[in-house]
């Protein structure tokens, strides 16, 4: 093929140049021109190697179909493999590469496959797998076991970059009428129709340039005029933006490419944005693709289909080539052979059909264009650049005798033309074979979908305008619009009808003919599944890889599904189609995940005390989506020097920590109390004013839901506070139960957890530092202030405050809480006091050494799994009232004594150490899931060793005085444990009291 | 006493985004948010109404998903049986008519206008806010970034209230996304 460009005509400016590499190499086109357009014209030829056999490819179409001139744009941390280059868009430094080829693309090594290629047949791997036939057979796989790495090394097309993504990416929503999309003649007419009618109209086109087929037309008029009225009509035009896939009630999803086009893209724009579109009707004007069909060599560089050659001349003044032979079975391919011979080329038209048109006749010949009928092509032999020459063959009943050679350097072909079906096989209609037109007709959807133009089988141009006014009008009459009613044309279209051809072959001869180029499928390859059994088109997919590649079968389904109908001796229904699912062109995961990267990768929850705590030293974690303070390191601190530090001295001292993460629902209301008394399992009837009650809520099922602490600030007002890891959980239930169970109740439930900010004064010293805040020092007296007392009262600097003596960590401690607003006041109220008695800040690190020395559980004991019996607080279920839970509570498994229950874990030898998630084991039988499992475990700053939590069967009376092993085989093996009280600590609570 | 801290402390919290003077987008906080829940019983709503529309000063209390501004303050209906009161605080309730809360600190106000207003808010949130869809004074629940918000159209633009420890990662998306406007 030797491409160049005319002197006039095409969409392209010639007063543009641009400049671009290609595999290092200088080469220029002008704006306009796609990377494909612009390398036809420089005389390039090989732009790619093939997947298997790693033959030379060339370009084959005009469009997203492209299966030869794949290749790789950009570089470094901005490359791109897999790109059509017949949709990259040129710009002015664009750098394109060829890809699966070593040194190049001109020249490959790796071509040696193409001379083994009778061993690379379909099922390769799977028989390999199995064994080298015959040595291994029944042997096993060692031979696979030897190249696998090499076969893993040379699999898949181009390396991508190992570097992050320096681009962002953004989500989008879209509302409208009706999207329409396409922007050939019929999807243009649907839009019009739609906008006068006053819909509100979304008009969605792939490609840079809307029109479809016109841009291949070499008139401009109808385009244009159609976009004036559209963009004057208010209708959304969109381009660079594919409809990718179609889902549920109406719902498209876009990919709009913004900046793919730009050699410098301004860092602020987004480099493509993901639409979610809901539309309430929809209509398909995507179009069709033209198919070619199988011979000898098929895919050698100077193939391509005949649209193609019309897009190259007509859009980007580019003559794909000069002695063109043009191989069709219909009638689209007369006026494009006219075309390209008025454009310059020698032109020979073989037509598969017996018998061509008069008329059709003498225009060929008055464009100098040579005809032959009953003729096709045999097979392409290639030279050093392409094609040079084609046996062509006599029709000859289904076969085909050789004639003679002809000398060429492109090969046109038209094998008839596909609807795009894509887009509503998504909605789970299925496409019928219509044999007068050798194509996949979509048929009626039940939902407000409606196909228009070429996409519903539809040739004829003033056909394809009529069915979009159809389908747009009956649009808006749904929508309830006043239109005309327009009828939906008959499909078909051609004078002729179309002779189905998808092979071909000639008696005694063997061709290397393909199916689907991209993946190096054969035709071959397709009989060798029939004759191996995979004869269902599921089957003969994913074992020859037939329509696997990036094109997702565009180009070789429909030839593949013939060819097994052959094989079969059935009809093409018979054989069925496979189902088309999105996206219809690939899309990038970045658009996928939008702005949801880094540090957006989800929201951050930041407590009001968020930027204090950085400011004052700490080192932050996870809980959940919160970022909670780990630990505050001094100096040349680690995190265990420093947590340890931190739980010694609220035993010692005094400490904070913020606890604003924890849940905290305000419930209000006449019949509150009577609520709480059913959720919670123990008795709140009775609680006074003034005071705070520790509770366990379990669920229907009787397991342990959460628990916390409710206050009880006046008559119907209560404040309750959740784990961090169950706030939202608790506040869907309560509400779930008030809406669905006792709407009788007069109380309403509202999440006031960002309302309140909370600190947690915990250590000996903690009545004496909050003794220095309040304004009215009274208020903290032991008599007037025991433990599980709340009062509401004034910090110094007029703060209004809640606070409750209660206690996590088993010493005198306090929850103050204060409008979120107001917290760094308080911090910088509460700080200077603590550092004067020696205190400390503290985080989750020596929270949990803590709450484990006392035996205090959490989110990691109560899991879901286990009754209030388990987690040792079976007392706090009271006998005398119902509550949720209460009855399945009592089934004979959740009473049993041997369940596991909770227990204190140390090292027999106290210099060992264990980790959470060790499975506990009697000493005889240290295997299978054991007898238990240990969910904390901190280094004990009072005992001076390591200390545990965990559960096992029976609970600490049955393992008096036996060991127990901690196995942990992956990380740490075996350590032998003993298994003591949960409560390691101050027992008797006598610290929390004092 | 001491001074209310904004969740969005540290950042500029006034940003206008367009080509020169051409403002595209305006996004700003509103602080010091004055927020109070009224929620009724389903025998009492009328009182409440009465309750909440004189401190107001509306004319009415306003139904479902739907707001109201008098003379005092705002009313949103935000639930069934329950509104919020912006820019003034509850009546004083009888617990047999109704209770209230104070809401003041649990959210962060931004308010987002000018003619790309829209543009910015559906590039995450998934509400056709069109005229006829969303007019002004139309209240609703919906998620922005992940992150659940309450949203009322306003005289002044569109008003978000977002969970007080999600406003920065929200206020972050927002910037980041209006940034493409002074393109």
């Amino acid at each position: 093929m030797s491409g160049h460009r005319i002197k006039n005509g095409g969409r392209i400016d010639r007063s543009k140049p641009i400049n671009f590499t290609w595999d290092g190499m200088p080469r220029s086109g002008y704006e306009g021109d796609s990377v494909a357009s612009a390398l036809m014209a420089s005389g390039d030829m090989v732009f790619g190697r093939s997947f298997k056999y790693h033959r030379p490819r060339g370009i084959m179409s005009a469009g997203v179909e492209e299966s030869g001139a794949i290749i790789s744009i950009g570089e470094g941390d901005r490359k791109d493999v897999n790109v059509k280059m017949t949709t990259q868009e040129l710009y002015q430094g664009l750098v394109a590469t060829g890809q699966n080829a070593w040194p190049s693309v001109r020249f490959d090594l790796g071509a040696i496959n193409n001379s083994m290629s009778r061993f690379l047949v379909a099922g390769f791997y799977y028989k390999t797998f199995m064994g080298l036939p015959p040595f291994e057979w029944g042997k096993g796989t060692w031979l696979w076991m030897q190249y696998e790495k090499i076969i893993r090394k040379a699999a898949g097309m181009g390396e991508s970059s190992r570097e992050a993504d320096p681009d962002h990416y953004e989500h989008a929503h879209g509302f409208c009428d009706v999207l329409v999309v396409g922007s050939g003649p019929a999807g243009l007419a649907a839009a019009q129709t739609a906008a006068r009618a006053g819909l509100n109209v979304w008009l969605v086109e792939q490609d840079a340039e809307h029109g479809g087929s016109l841009l291949a037309e070499s008139s401009d008029t109808e385009r244009t005029a159609a976009l004036s009225e559209l963009s004057d009509l208010g209708v959304t035009i969109m381009n660079r933006t594919t409809v990718f896939g179609l889902y549920d009630y109406g719902v498209a999803g876009l990919l709009e490419r913004v900046t793919d086009h730009l050699s410098s893209a301004d860092p602020r724009l987004p480099r493509q944005r993901f639409w979610t579109l809901r539309a309430k009707h929809t209509i398909l004007a995507c179009g069709s693709l033209e198919r070619h069909f199988a011979f000898g060599n098929n895919d050698c560089p100077g193939v391509m289909t005949t649209q193609a050659t019309r897009t190259y001349l007509n859009r980007y003044g580019v003559l794909a080539g000069e002695q063109i032979v043009l191989a069709t079975n219909n009638d689209s391919s007369y006026s494009t052979a006219c075309e390209l011979a008025r454009a310059g080329a020698s032109v020979t038209l073989l037509d598969a059909r017996n018998q061509i048109n008069k008329k059709v006749a003498q225009k060929l010949s008055a464009a100098n264009v040579d005809y032959r009928a009953g003729h096709t092509v045999v097979k392409a032999n290639s030279g050093a650049e392409g094609v040079s020459s084609v046996l062509i063959g006599k029709a000859n009943g289904s076969e085909w005798t050789a004639t003679d050679q002809l000398p060429c350097d492109l090969v046109a072909l038209s094998g008839g033309w596909s609807p795009l079906v894509n887009l509503i096989s998504h909605r789970g209609v299925k496409p019928v074979w219509d044999p007068s037109t050798a194509c996949f007709m979509p048929v009626d959807s039940s939902e407000p979908l409606t196909m228009a133009g070429s996409a519903a089988g539809i040739w004829n141009h003033d056909d394809c305008i009529k069915s979009g006014h159809s389908a747009a009008s009956m649009a808006a009459k749904s929508l309830g619009k006043e239109t005309t009613s327009v009828v939906m044309p008959a499909t078909g279209g051609w004078n002729s009808p179309i002779k189905p051809l998808y092979e071909v072959t000639v008696p005694g001869k063997q061709f290397k003919g393909f199916v689907d180029p991209q993946h190096d499928v054969t035709c071959e390859d397709i009989r060798l599944a029939h004759r191996e059994g995979f004869v269902s088109v599921e089957h003969l997919k994913r074992y020859t890889t037939l329509g696997m590649a990036t094109d997702q079968g565009k180009v070789g389904n429909i030839i593949g599904i013939a060819l097994m109908a052959e094989a079969l001796g059935c009809e093409i229904p018979a054989v069925g189609t496979t189902t088309f699912r999105p996206p219809y062109t690939p899309i990038s995961i970045g658009a996928l995940s939008g702005q949801s990267v880094g540090a957006h990768f989800r929201p951050l929850r930041r407590t009001p005390m968020h930027n204090w705590n950085l400011v004052n030293g700490a080192t932050m974690t996870e809980a959940g989506l919160w970022q909670r303070p780990w630990y505050f390191a001094r100096g040349v601190e680690t995190i265990s020097s420093a947590y340890i530090r931190e739980a010694t001295t609220a035993r010692k001292s005094v400490a904070l920590c913020d606890v604003t993460s924890l849940g905290k629902i305000a419930i209000q209301g006449p019949d509150a109390t009577e609520f709480l008394n059913r959720i919670y399992t123990n008795p709140f009837a009775k609680l006074p004013i003034g005071k705070a009650r520790y509770g366990i809520m379990l669920r229907d099922d009787g397991f342990v839901m959460d628990d916390g602490t409710t206050w009880r600030l006046g008559e119907s007002d209560y404040f309750m506070t959740t784990t961090t890891a169950h706030a939202a959980k608790v506040m869907v239930w309560l509400e779930e139960l008030l809406q669905t169970r006792w709407h009788d109740l007069k109380v309403h439930v509202t999440t006031v957890s960002e309302q309140w900010a909370g600190v947690a004064v915990a250590g000996p010293k903690s009545r004496d530092t909050l003794l220095e805040c309040v304004e009215d020092p009274g208020v903290m007296e032991n008599a007037v202030f025991p433990f599980m007392g709340v009062i509401e009262t004034t910090l110094k600097g007029g703060i209004p405050c809640r606070i409750a003596r209660i206690s996590f960590s088993g010493e005198m401690a306090y929850e103050v809480y204060v409008a979120s607003d107001f917290s760094p006041g308080l911090m910088d109220l509460l700080w200077p006091i603590v550092q004067s008695k020696d205190g400390c800040l503290y985080g989750t690190e020596a929270l949990g050494a803590l709450r484990i020395e006392k035996g205090h559980v959490t989110g990691a004991e109560l899991d879901g799994r286990v009754t209030i019996e388990d987690a040792g607080l079976g007392k706090m279920a009271s006998p005398n009232k119902s509550f949720i839970g209460s009855a399945l509570r009592n089934r004979p498994d959740m009473q049993r004594h041997d369940r596991p229950r909770l227990v204190g874990i140390k090292p027999v030898d106290h210099n060992f150490t264990f980790h959470a998630g060790a499975i506990l084991c009697s000493e005889d039988k240290v295997e299978g899931l054991g007898e238990g499992w240990i969910t904390g475990v901190t280094h004990s700053p009072e005992l001076g060793h390591w200390i545990g939590l965990g559960y096992i069967s029976g609970g600490h009376e049955a393992w008096y005085r036996k060991r127990a092993i901690a196995t942990d085989p992956v990380r740490k093996g075996n350590v032998e444990v003993e298994i003591i009280s949960p409560h390691m600590i101050d027992p008797s609570g006598s610290r929390m009291y004092g | 006493m001491v001074n209310r801290v904004s969740a969005l402390e540290g950042h500029d919290t006034d940003c206008r985004f367009g080509i020169n003077d051409a403002i595209a987008v305006h996004v700003r906080e509103i602080p010091n948010l004055v927020l109070f829940q009224a929620a009724a019983w389903v025998d009492s709503m009328s009182a409440v109404e009465s309750a909440i529309s004189s401190s107001a000063g509306t004319n009415f209390a306003p139904g479902p998903v739907t707001a109201a501004t008098g003379t005092n303050g705002s009313l949103l209906r935000i639930e069934p049986m329950k509104w919020w009161l912006y820019g003034i605080t509850a009546p004083e309730l009888p617990e047999e008519t109704g209770v209230t809360l104070d809401l003041s600190h649990s959210r962060t106000h931004v308010r987002i206008s000018g003619p790309q207003a829209t543009t910015l808010l559906n590039r995450n949130l998934p509400l056709d806010l069109s005229e006829q869809h969303f007019p002004v004074n139309s209240v609703a629940s919906s998620s922005l970034h992940h992150v659940g918000i309450t949203l009322w159209r306003s005289e002044h633009g569109y008003e978000l209230f977002i969970p007080r420890g999600f406003a920065v990662s929200v206020w972050e998306v927002l910037m980041q996304s209006a940034a493409q406007f002074d393109v």
